[in-house]
């Protein structure tokens, strides 16, 4: 003869309708615990997402095939906190933001905190100091051949020298199949760039 | 116990006067932002807009700018055009509204540099412009610059700018 296990939907003390192993789930086993983690948790996020990792999502073809129209990534703002940013690297760079008496002190601080919503995904293929020319849809940094694995599409952009202030890096898409003038490509300067495309 | 419910109470209080003080009394860098989100909302529209409203849009448009503004409008490989005072403004406003069915204009990224006797400013910000049925974004930097009058802040030029040199 089966016997009846009063359960939490009918414990009769008239406490939970909830089946234990659900709130326990839900909860967890020690609620205070449970809500001071969700609280971390939450902080955690808010920091890594405000100031650690910008979501962004590509809008155009002008990184293809490499970083596909609609396709969604990170950028890690801190990459460059002890380095600066390397050749071949995917960055993004901000719009506006280049006034210049608002590039100082705490409106620096400022500005490096607000994260931009739009955003500029180029790849860098110059650093400060070099020059960049572009023949036959081929680069050259300081008059030797680049070598570049991620462009996979052809190009016959010519481009003459291009020397790079201290502070500047030069950047491109990954697509260059477009007429030269029609693709956004140019000297960023280090201040523009706002962190390193990552996943 | 009591003195650090005090102190947190306190500094609550401190909190939400400074808050209100900005609320009330906004500095030039606040209005002038303001008012470059209050453009962006009259420079959208949508589809099913009547005549009058079109030209009533167009009349408020152009009342954010300056009677003798200039907008320099410079994209290599795009577009060039300069647009010179209220009317001309007026009358693109109008152009774009009977031509396209629907734009969504916004300001996301505003940088105000105001100038030190507070009577004119500089504003470096990104235009986003969605046209209604397109798939991309006309994205643009632009610097404007400002001109406190008796009717508020009015933009005196507009620029494009280009975002890598």
């Amino acid at each position: 003869m089966p016997t009846h296990r009063p359960t939490e939907q009918s414990n009769g003390r008239g406490q939970s309708q909830v089946p234990r192993w659900l709130r326990i789930l839900v909860i967890g086993r020690n609620p205070k615990v449970t809500l001071v983690r969700a609280a971390v948790l939450g902080v955690v996020c808010f920091i890594v997402f405000k100031f650690g990792v910008l979501h962004i999502r590509v809008e155009g073809i002008s990184m293809a095939p490499n970083y596909p129209d609609r396709s969604a990534h990170y950028v890690n703002r801190l990459a460059y906190l002890w380095h600066g940013p390397q050749r071949g690297d995917v960055v993004s760079i901000r719009f506006s933001g280049g006034l210049t008496n608002a590039s100082v002190g705490i409106h620096q601080a400022a500005k490096w905190l607000a994260p931009p919503h739009v955003v500029l995904l180029k790849r860098i293929i110059g650093l400060p100091g070099e020059t960049v020319a572009f023949v036959n849809g081929h680069v050259f940094i300081d008059g030797e051949l680049l070598e570049e694995p991620y462009q996979k599409l052809p190009c016959d952009w010519n481009l003459p020298p291009e020397k790079l202030g201290p502070d500047e890096y030069f950047v491109v898409g990954d697509n260059r199949t477009m007429p030269l003038e029609l693709h956004e490509h140019g000297k960023a300067r280090r201040d523009q760039i706002v962190g390193k495309a990552i996943l | 116990m009591k003195t650090v419910f005090r102190f947190i109470l306190l500094a609550a209080l401190v909190a939400l006067g400074v808050w209100l003080w900005f609320v009330l009394f906004p500095g030039p860098e606040a209005v002038i932002r303001q008012r470059l989100t209050k453009l962006a909302r009259t420079a959208s529209f949508s589809a099913g807009e009547g005549n009058l409203a079109r030209l009533a849009a167009a009349q408020d448009l152009a009342g954010f700018f300056a009677t003798n503004v200039e907008v320099d409008i410079n994209v290599p490989g795009r577009v060039q055009h300069t647009l010179v005072g209220r009317d001309e403004i007026k009358q693109a406003a109008l152009g774009a509204r009977s031509t396209l069915t629907g734009l969504k204009v916004t300001f996301p990224d505003i940088n105000v540099a105001v100038a030190p006797g507070q009577q004119s400013a500089v504003a470096d910000l990104t235009l986003e412009a969605r046209i209604a049925g397109e798939n991309d974004s006309i994205v643009q930097e632009l610097k404007l610059t400002l001109q406190k009058t008796g009717d508020g802040w009015l933009i005196t030029r507009v620029e494009t700018v280009r975002t890598l040199s």
